[in-house]
């Protein structure tokens, strides 16, 4: 692939983009947690490392760890949905139709949504009265307010954002694969760990990467549906840049936020590449 | 391309299940939204039927079908853009050695890493200092930007590991790079490009932080109009309104599910 | 092919959207106003906008933090806002309002003096002209709760533990508790500070959650039987019906009250237009609008012959509330503090 020219114009406009809005606003943050704060917000352009060694707090850490923990089972219990429903799809004669069937619930305003789980899930709400209707229960169940529900609130906001890439990944896997390998006497779940998986490893890192960073910056849903102590680590970003007006340490903290989940991703993406060469290898 | 077969092994019986448990899932809120716009009660208990925010819905609320028109607008401009640069930009770092080829794709995708407030703030600053004028436009340009790192993975997910002899092929066989580009990268990136158009219209319908920020005067969104509401209590007018995008797009992808197959194929 | 075609109409539609954006221009003077959703009746703009021959673009903003953010990383445009005192302050310091020119607000005279002579945020009125005044309340579901005096104490009450909610706010609710133990909501003094602390963090154990956002929507639907709020966030949400089950009073302790004012923008290029509209609102028969339709007490006395409704707490309940000031550096203590309960 040496004589072709066109390359270049392909990422000519992903380039300017790039340049234009993505760096630029990356290193005004990067420029902003160096500086002093101002008493009202904004920055006093004077050098200073106040921000980050404001980073080294206890309390942040602890907020640090549960926003990880929140956001990793989040990430696991919408990977366990999404791989067999991309598999449906991918699988199925109307896929288009199921794409829309999945992906229309969330053309409604997310706000709405999360009402919607507050009546379900509410003291009065639909579940504790089907429960208690039915004789399962006595008395209400507190489903509210606490981190199991911001979890679960966590995967349903983010579950189509990992269907749709695996889905994409999933359609154009050989199926025959499968089939050869049963044929060869491996279990169902044999050859889905064995072949599927490694197969459709680029649609899971997407979902991973689509599902697990918003859910870790996430700031409404712990806000609406967690309990007294329910802090996330987005909370405390925009806290630091609207109530406390601490705007160089909101840039450190996003800045060491991109940085960690940067060499994450750096280290996903050569994993990943070599996954895929040793793939081409036997196939050749 | 393998074909469909309906062997019970293709249609597992897990794959079902889940599938269906996950539309339960997603549309458990729905019905819940569906039945209180029906309700005569403000309130999140059932009172009695009635068309109340329908007719609420049609005939007082001019601000917010304004602020929903502004929300499609930009939702379809963006999703459409971040699609095209995206996928272009995807190919073009997939099938050429370009300089800088890993540092472009983790810059990529770094705005996604950026918790949205930030990038809000961030993305105003710049527009500010450069004397934009703020409104619809600053608003598209955000929602291309933050849209842009998932079109870009999802193709990316789905080139990886393509089988590229058949491109090869194409060239020996004296294809020029806009045929094989048109007649073979583009057909086989379909699938990526559809759910990433759809990711990238959803997030953008969705997003309230980032737009609150860049917005300027009389460029309202909807989400920006919700939000503002929560202070005074979310009218029900908004679930009547849910519902009825919900049925607009349920007859929307029927359509073209009858009529677009030619070009979603 | 077909996907050549879409291509075609596609950047046809976005040629159109374009040319759309560029055409258009407004003949008639147009006023920006950047408000908090529902704070003025849409009947009142309208009006005015017809007595005027003007045009009113109004935005809508849900807090004070929000709304400060946004200006001060540059957002740009508008002429009037509504901030609240400690929030006026702020602005005037940091240079981003004009003067007031009083000789073209006469209406001004309407305003109450007794609430006037409150004001510390803004002395004389030189930048501001004051709104409304309000306080975050206590709301009660007297249906299901018994055997309660109308103070702040109640959160203590450990039988009613996980049926209460504080406003996820550190002001508010550590003002709350400062009034409750007799201090004022804007004190400097770490003992006053340690003490409200240590109050809050006994009522965080009977509360379910800091909400600022749905506290209205739970207690509408009886999930919550006491929250601390806004009265019109409680009463918004409910039905006639329904409005018998709430008992809304201000603590007899009293608490932080908030007084939201009417500024214009420094760089407003309608400054003349700006007063005009400040001047119509003030007009006591469009102002006793306003009230009616917040259920607000009013600070214009010009407004009693014209008003329909009672409001949901009188001038009066506010005796012992004080407004909630600009704290300058001191307010590092308050997040301290803050941090300390809710983390």
């Amino acid at each position: 692939m040496s004589n072709r020219r066109y390359g270049y114009y392909y990422t000519a406009p992903l380039v300017f983009w790039v340049l234009a809005f993505f760096l630029i606003p990356i290193s005004i943050i990067l420029v902003f947690s160096f500086l002093k704060k101002g008493l009202y917000g904004g920055v006093i352009y004077e050098f200073s490392l106040s921000a980050y060694q404001s980073l080294l707090n206890p309390t942040l850490f602890k907020v640090l760890i549960t926003t990880l923990y929140m956001s990793c089972v989040a990430t696991l219990l919408t990977l366990m949905l999404a791989i067999p429903t991309g598999y449906f799809i991918a699988r199925s004669k109307h896929k288009n139709f199921f794409l829309f069937l999945i992906i229309i619930p969330f053309w409604t305003n997310f706000l709405i949504r999360i009402y919607a789980w507050i009546a379900i899930l509410g003291n009065n709400g639909f579940l504790n009265q089907f429960l208690i209707k039915s004789g399962l229960l006595e008395n209400s169940i507190q489903f509210l307010y606490n981190p199991l529900a911001v979890i679960l609130v966590l995967t349903y906001t983010y579950l189509p954002f990992a269907v749709l890439p695996l889905y994409s990944t999933i359609e154009k896997f050989d199926f025959s694969l499968l089939e050869a390998a049963r044929d060869l006497g491996a279990t169902k779940f044999e050859s889905f760990y064995k072949i599927l998986l490694p197969n459709i490893k680029s649609g899971i890192f997407s979902a991973i990467l689509f599902v697990f960073i918003p859910a870790f910056g996430a700031y409404a849903i712990p806000q609406l549906v967690g309990g007294r102590n329910s802090f996330m680590i987005g909370n405390i970003i925009a806290r630091e840049l609207t109530v406390t007006r601490n705007w160089p340490l909101a840039s450190a903290m996003s800045s060491m936020l991109t940085f960690i989940t940067i060499i994450g991703v750096l280290y996903f993406l050569r994993e990943n590449n070599k996954g895929s060469k040793n793939k081409t290898n036997v196939k050749a | 391309m393998s074909k469909h077969k309906t062997s019970s092994f293709n249609r597992g019986l897990y794959s079902t299940s889940m599938f269906i448990l996950t539309i339960f899932f997603f549309y458990a809120p729905i019905l819940v939204l569906l039945i209180f716009s029906f309700n005569s009660s403000k309130s999140m208990m059932w009172e009695g039927f009635s068309w109340r925010w329908y007719s609420d819905l049609i005939y007082k609320s001019p601000a917010l079908w304004a602020s929903f028109d502004k929300s499609l607008i930009i939702a379809f401009f963006s999703a459409l853009v971040s699609t095209f640069i995206g996928t272009i930009g995807a190919i073009g770092l997939y099938w050429y050695n370009i300089k800088f080829k890993k540092t472009l794709q983790l810059m990529t995708v770094v705005p996604m890493l950026l918790p949205e407030i930030i990038l809000g703030v961030a993305l105003l600053i710049f527009f500010s200092s450069a004397g934009m004028k703020l409104g619809l436009f600053t608003i598209f340009l955000a929602h291309t930007t933050f849209c842009i790192p998932y079109v870009f993975l999802i193709v990316m997910s789905r080139l990886d590991e393509f089988d590229k002899s058949i491109v090869e092929a194409a060239y020996d066989l004296g294809a020029t790079e806009l045929i094989v580009l048109t007649r073979i990268i583009v057909p086989i990136c379909i699938p990526a490009i559809v759910a990433a158009f759809l990711i990238s219209i959803t997030l953008s319908l969705e997003d309230f932080v980032i737009t609150f920020f860049v917005a300027g005067p009389g460029s309202t969104t909807l989400p920006l109009y919700i939000y503002s509401m929560i202070r005074f209590g979310v009218s029900p007018v908004i679930n009547s309104l849910s519902v009825i995008i919900l049925i607009a797009t349920v007859i929307l992808s029927l359509l073209s599910l009858k009529f677009a197959k030619g070009i979603f194929k | 092919m077909k996907i050549n075609k879409l291509v075609i109409l596609c950047s046809m539609i976005l040629l159109l959207f374009l040319t759309g954006c560029v055409g258009g221009k407004k003949e008639k003077p147009t006023l920006y106003v950047y408000n908090w959703t529902y704070y003025l009746p849409a009947e009142v703009i309208t009006a005015f906008e017809k007595k005027f021959n003007v045009k009113v673009v109004y935005d809508v903003f849900s807090s004070n933090e929000e709304m400060f953010a946004k200006l001060k990383a540059g957002g740009k445009g508008y002429d009037l806002t509504f901030p609240s005192g400690d929030f006026t302050k702020i602005m005037i310091k940091e240079g981003m309002l004009a003067p007031i020119d009083k000789t073209l607000i006469p209406n001004f005279k309407y305003i109450d003096g007794r609430m006037i002579a409150k004001i510390k945020f803004d002395e004389g009125n030189k930048f501001s002209v004051p709104y409304m005044v309000g306080t975050a309340g206590i709301a009660v579901n007297k249906n299901q709760v018994k055997n309660y005096e109308h103070s702040s104490s109640i959160f203590g009450r450990s039988d009613l533990k996980n049926k209460m909610t504080l406003l996820d706010d550190m002001r508010e609710v550590i003002g709350l508790a400062l009034k409750n133990l007799g201090y004022s909501v804007n004190t400097t003094s770490d003992e006053e500070l340690t003490k409200a602390k240590d109050l809050v963090l006994q009522w965080k154990k009977n509360v379910l959650k800091f909400d600022s956002e749905s506290f209205g929507k739970g207690f509408a639907s009886d999930e919550f039987l006491v929250v601390q709020g806004y009265a019109e966030n409680v009463y918004l949400e409910l039905d006639e019906s329904q409005k018998s089950k709430v008992d809304f009073f201000v603590p007899k302790e009293g608490g932080p009250m908030y007084m939201d004012s009417m500024v214009i923008l420094k760089d407003s290029k309608n400054i003349a237009l700006a007063h005009q509209f400040i001047n119509y609102i003030l007009e006591p028969e469009n102002f006793a609008k306003i009230v009616d339709f917040l259920g607000l007490p009013s600070i214009n006395t010009g407004t009693k012959k014209f008003t329909t409704t009672t409001p949901n707490y009188q001038i009066e309940d506010l005796a012992n509330c004080e407004f909630k000031e600009d704290l300058g550096e001191a307010v590092e203590k308050y997040n301290k503090i803050w941090e300390q309960i809710r983390i």
